[in-house]
Order: C-alpha cells, then sequence, then structure tokens
C-alpha cells in the first residue's frame, strides 16, 4: 500500500452480520486516490457486503468506513446523498431506468445535484463520447447490448467526476470481448484519476493485470498485494505470509458461481 | 435545495406522469369507482335526508277550538299562540273555510256534505312550527299545555304517526352512519393501496435515484404529487359518472337533487389528500425514514 498517497476510502476493524452468510469479520483495507484494487473472491464471500458498507447503502456492527470526508459512525441518513454524488457506483445488473434514454440515465446523476442544463449537456456529450455511445444518446437500454449498457451506467458513475468508483461485478453479465471492453474503460477512467474499487469473482479475469488485489474468503482479508500470475494460478498464490490463504485457494474453484 | 433541482423535479414528475399513464390510468378508474360508490352512497342520503326535511316542515299543529267559542277568546289563544316557543306562524280557519277545504278534499264526492244540515266543523288555528322545534318532546308538551286552555277543544298534529316517522328517520341516519363509514374506510383503503401498488411498480426507480444521489425530496414529491393528483382525477370521475347516473335517475324521480358544489370541492380535496398521504405511507418504507 502507498503510504504516502492520501486514502480515498477506509474500512477499519469492520464487522458485520457476523454468523450470517454474508458476513464480514474484523475487515482492514484502504484505498488510496487513483488507486485501481481488485476485490476479488468466491460468491458468497462479502464482497458486495463490503463494497455496500462502502456506498453507505449498509452501516458496520463494528469498526468504521471512512469514504471521503464521510464516516460511517458519524454519518446522518440526510447526507447519504451528498456521498453518492461524490462517487459512483456499478452493478452487474446495470441499474438503468429502462424507460429513459441513454441521456436521461446519464443525467439523472448531474439532475439530482441541481446542475445546470447547459453544463449538464456538456459534460454528458464529452462523458458519452468517451465511452463511445455519442450516437445512441437518444437510444433506450433496452436496445442496447449489456456491454454498451454497462458502459451507460459507468458514463453515469463518473458524470460528476468522483474521487472513487465502486464496481460489484460490472463484468458478470458480460461476454468476453464486452469484458474486455468494460475493463479498458475502468483502466482508461482510472488514468484519468479516478480511483477504482472493482469487485469480481473471476479471478482469471484479473490474473494478468498487475493490479492490486485484495482477496476475501468467507468474510476476512486473506490475502492484500500487488501481483501478476504467470502460468497456474494455483502456483502462484500465497507466499509466506499468507500461507493458509494459499492452501484455502488452491481449493478455490474458479469458474466461481452465481453472485450474491 | 437549488432553483434547478426544483425545476428537475418538476420535471421528474410531469414525465413520471407521462411514463406510467397506464398503471396510472388503470389505479385511477379503480379509485373512481370505488369513489363513484361513496359518492353515490352520499348523494343518496343527503336527498333522503332533504325529503325528510321537506316532509317534517309540512307538520302542522290544528288547535281546534269549543263551539260557539267569542271571538274575543278566539283573538286571546291566537295572541297566547304566537308567543309559545318554536311557533312560526298561525292561521285562522274558520269552521266555514274548513268545511269549503273539505268539500275540496272530497272532490267528485262532494255532495256527499249536501246531507248534512249543520256544518260539523270546528274553527281553528293551524300553527305552522319552526323547523327546529318539529321534535316529539317540544310538539307533545306544546299539544298538553295548549289543550289545557279555555276554549281549547283539541291540539291535533298526528302524534302517533309522526313519532313513529322520528324514529325511524333516527334509524335510518343510523344505519346510514355505519354503512357511510364502512364505504368510506374501504375507499380510503383502496386508494392507498391502489397508490402504494404504483409506487411498488417504481421501487426500481426509487433505488436508482438514491444510487445517484437524489435526495428524500427529490424522490418524494413527484410521488406525492402523483397520488394527490390520482385522488383529483379520480374523485372527478367520480363525480361525472354520478352525474351521468343523476340526470337519469331524473327521468324517473324529478327533483332528486345533485351534491352541492361546495360539498363537491370538499370531495376532490379530500380525495387530493388521501392521495398524497397514501403516496407518502408507501414511501416510507423505501426511503427508510
Amino acid at each position: 500500500m502507498n503510504q504516502e498517497k492520501r486514502i480515498i476510502a477506509g474500512v477499519y476493524h469492520v464487522s458485520r452480520g457476523l454468523g450470517k452468510h454474508f458476513s464480514l469479520e474484523d475487515i482492514n483495507l484502504q484505498v488510496a486516490n487513483g488507486e485501481f484494487v481488485f476485490l476479488v473472491g468466491p460468491s458468497g464471500a462479502g464482497k458486495s457486503t463490503l463494497l455496500k458498507l462502502m456506498y453507505m447503502d449498509d452501516f458496520p456492527d463494528k469498526g468504521q468506513v471512512v469514504v471521503g470526508q464521510f464516516v460511517s459512525t458519524r454519518m446522518k441518513r440526510k447526507s447519504i446523498p451528498d456521498l453518492r454524488r461524490k462517487i459512483g457506483i456499478i452493478f452487474q445488473d446495470f441499474r438503468l431506468l429502462e424507460d429513459r434514454t441513454v441521456f436521461e440515465n446519464v443525467a439523472l446523476a448531474m439532475k439530482v445535484t441541481g446542475a445546470g442544463m447547459p453544463e449538464i449537456k456538456k459534460q454528458i456529450t464529452d462523458i458519452l463520447t468517451r465511452v463511445g455511445l455519442y450516437h445512441k444518446r437518444y437510444d433506450y437500454p433496452p436496445a442496447l447490448s449489456g456491454g454498451e449498457q454497462q458502459r451507460v451506467a459507468i458514463a453515469r458513475a463518473v458524470a460528476n467526476r468522483p474521487a472513487i468508483l465502486f464496481a460489484d461485478e460490472p463484468t458478470g453479465n458480460l461476454d468476453p470481448v464486452a469484458t474486455k471492453n468494460i475493463l479498458e474503460l475502468l483502466f482508461k477512467i482510472n488514468a484519468g484519476g479516478t480511483a477504482v474499487l472493482m469487485a469480481t469473482h473471476d479471478i482469471e479475469l484479473v490474473r494478468s493485470f498487475g493490479q492490486r488485489i485484495i482477496y476475501l474468503e468467507e468474510g476476512r482479508v486473506a490475502l492484500d498485494k500487488e501481483m501478476i500470475f504467470v502460468g497456474d494460478i494455483r502456483d502462484r498464490i500465497g507466499g509466506s505470509s499468507v500461507s493458509e490463504s494459499a492452501s484455502r485457494l488452491s481449493e478455490y474453484d474458479i469458474t466461481g458461481g452465481e453472485e450474491e | 435545495m437549488k432553483p434547478g433541482e426544483l425545476r428537475y423535479i418538476w420535471h421528474e414528475s410531469t414525465g413520471m406522469l407521462w411514463r406510467r399513464k397506464v398503471p396510472n390510468l388503470i389505479s385511477v378508474i379503480i379509485m373512481a369507482l370505488s369513489l363513484l360508490i361513496l359518492i353515490t352512497f352520499l348523494a343518496v342520503t343527503l336527498n333522503i335526508a332533504s325529503l325528510i326535511e321537506k316532509t317534517s316542515e309540512e307538520l302542522r299543529v290544528y288547535v281546534y277550538l269549543d263551539d260557539g267559542v267569542s271571538g274575543e277568546l278566539s283573538r286571546d289563544i291566537q295572541i297566547r299562540l304566537m308567543s309559545e316557543q318554536g311557533v312560526d306562524e298561525v292561521a285562522y280557519i274558520s269552521k266555514e273555510e274548513a268545511l269549503e277545504d273539505f268539500r275540496e278534499t272530497l272532490g267528485e264526492n262532494s255532495e256527499l256534505l249536501n246531507a248534512v244540515e249543520q256544518n260539523p266543523l270546528p274553527d281553528s288555528y293551524r300553527i305552522r312550527m319552526k323547523q327546529e322545534y318539529i321534535r316529539s318532546g317540544v310538539l307533545e308538551a306544546m299539544a298538553g299545555r295548549v289543550g289545557q286552555w279555555e276554549g281549547v277543544e283539541e291540539v291535533v298534529y298526528g302524534r302517533k304517526w309522526f313519532e313513529r316517522g322520528e324514529k325511524l328517520v333516527r334509524s335510518f341516519y343510523m344505519i346510514d352512519l355505519v354503512l357511510g363509514l364502512i364505504v368510506f374506510l374501504s375507499v380510503v383503503f383502496v386508494i392507498s393501496n391502489t397508490v402504494r401498488l404504483t409506487i411498488l411498480g417504481s421501487s426500481r426507480t426509487i433505488e436508482i435515484l438514491k444510487l445517484v444521489g437524489a435526495t428524500n425530496t427529490y424522490i418524494q414529491i413527484p410521488f406525492i404529487l402523483e397520488g394527490a393528483l390520482q385522488g383529483v382525477v379520480s374523485s372527478l370521475l367520480a363525480i361525472g359518472m354520478l352525474a351521468i347516473i343523476h340526470r337519469f335517475t331524473l327521468q324517473y324521480l324529478p327533483g332528486v337533487a345533485f351534491i352541492r358544489v361546495d360539498a363537491i370541492a370538499v370531495f376532490v380535496v379530500l380525495c387530493a389528500v388521501i392521495g398524497a398521504l397514501g403516496s407518502m405511507a408507501a414511501l416510507r418504507r423505501f426511503l427508510k425514514m
């Protein structure tokens, strides 16, 4: 972890729903400004639960979550919309409004902040061009492919120029080509300075990027390091400090399962 | 809240109404039909009530005088009657006038009266009571008092008929009130439930709005306006349907009254409030308030 960088999102000794299926126990992790982090782990490991705590759709039983100036233990419900405007969130199922055009879907994120219409038009033209969907701005989501819908969702997520983007299995519903495109887009956004925390159960997907990987298993952080996998994943994961998780990883079914 | 936000909330509201025109239309029809039941009930009640009032207004108390009462005593009785509480108007009916009236009442059979040599009818006073004093207790007390007076033979107002009618009216209002309450509560239930269902259908929209950082106000206002508008449109629709029914009824029952304009206004406002409150109640769940 880069200590010299400013932490944009941090989770400190967080526990949630102990004894339940999607439980988390004493989780610690920090994401620095401009960092790209993969949050990997099998289905049911608690990835979505952890992300929910970070965009404060849920709150921890123990510990605290800090995102920007927002602190979970001192958070008022009223300021949740403020937080949401300063972060971006995307999901496996895109969560677009199917009865609104691509433009209106992206504009929504800016409209709720009360931004002026000229500003919205300029910004959205720019973003839609960057995600390569400006020519489809008047289309409705059902007319788009999965990859295109996810790009609309990404455009909406970054419309307010967030400092961090949370991505919960963003490629879970996509074919390999669309998956590659979305990942490239996320890297591009990251290169622009936005930190990205992307949850995925697909370890094969992340193995070749050399990014920081946080491996979550049974509600605990089993591994947190920057790495490149060469060859078979089962030969590479682990090391002296994570021998325990490495042995568990060897049983890890990389085909994964249904996302929670 | 920025002024820009307010404008978007307005756009959001109108846009939502348009996008959800089909479910909204269905809701409005369901609500209008149940409201129609309520206002039809109301109209029937009001008509029966005014019928009862009119009938009781026609009640007259007759004070029959003894045979051969002097003019002085008769006038004295009239003055005393005028000062009785609740008396609105006192009219003198001489025995000749009474006979003439009787003859008219008999019509074709009036020659029967020719068989009678003497006029058997007494002089009398016909009293019209003020509306609020037409109650069996008041009438009975007055009849008792006046019946004691010198020169008064009998006081008649159809006591048995009147008391029975009064009892009937009282039980009618009781049953009407209970039924009205049941109908009203069911209508409130139907409206709030219908509004709730349309909101349930938008749970995804609400979730997405929250996701992108919309405030509760931003999310709520369109739904509350929608609920209120549903209330207004459905109540106007119900009134329209009742107007058609009313016109149709007039052919068979002339004189049947429609609901008064001020009552209509209250009704429409009430429906708007119920619609808005229904929306708010349904939203509470989604917005964790």
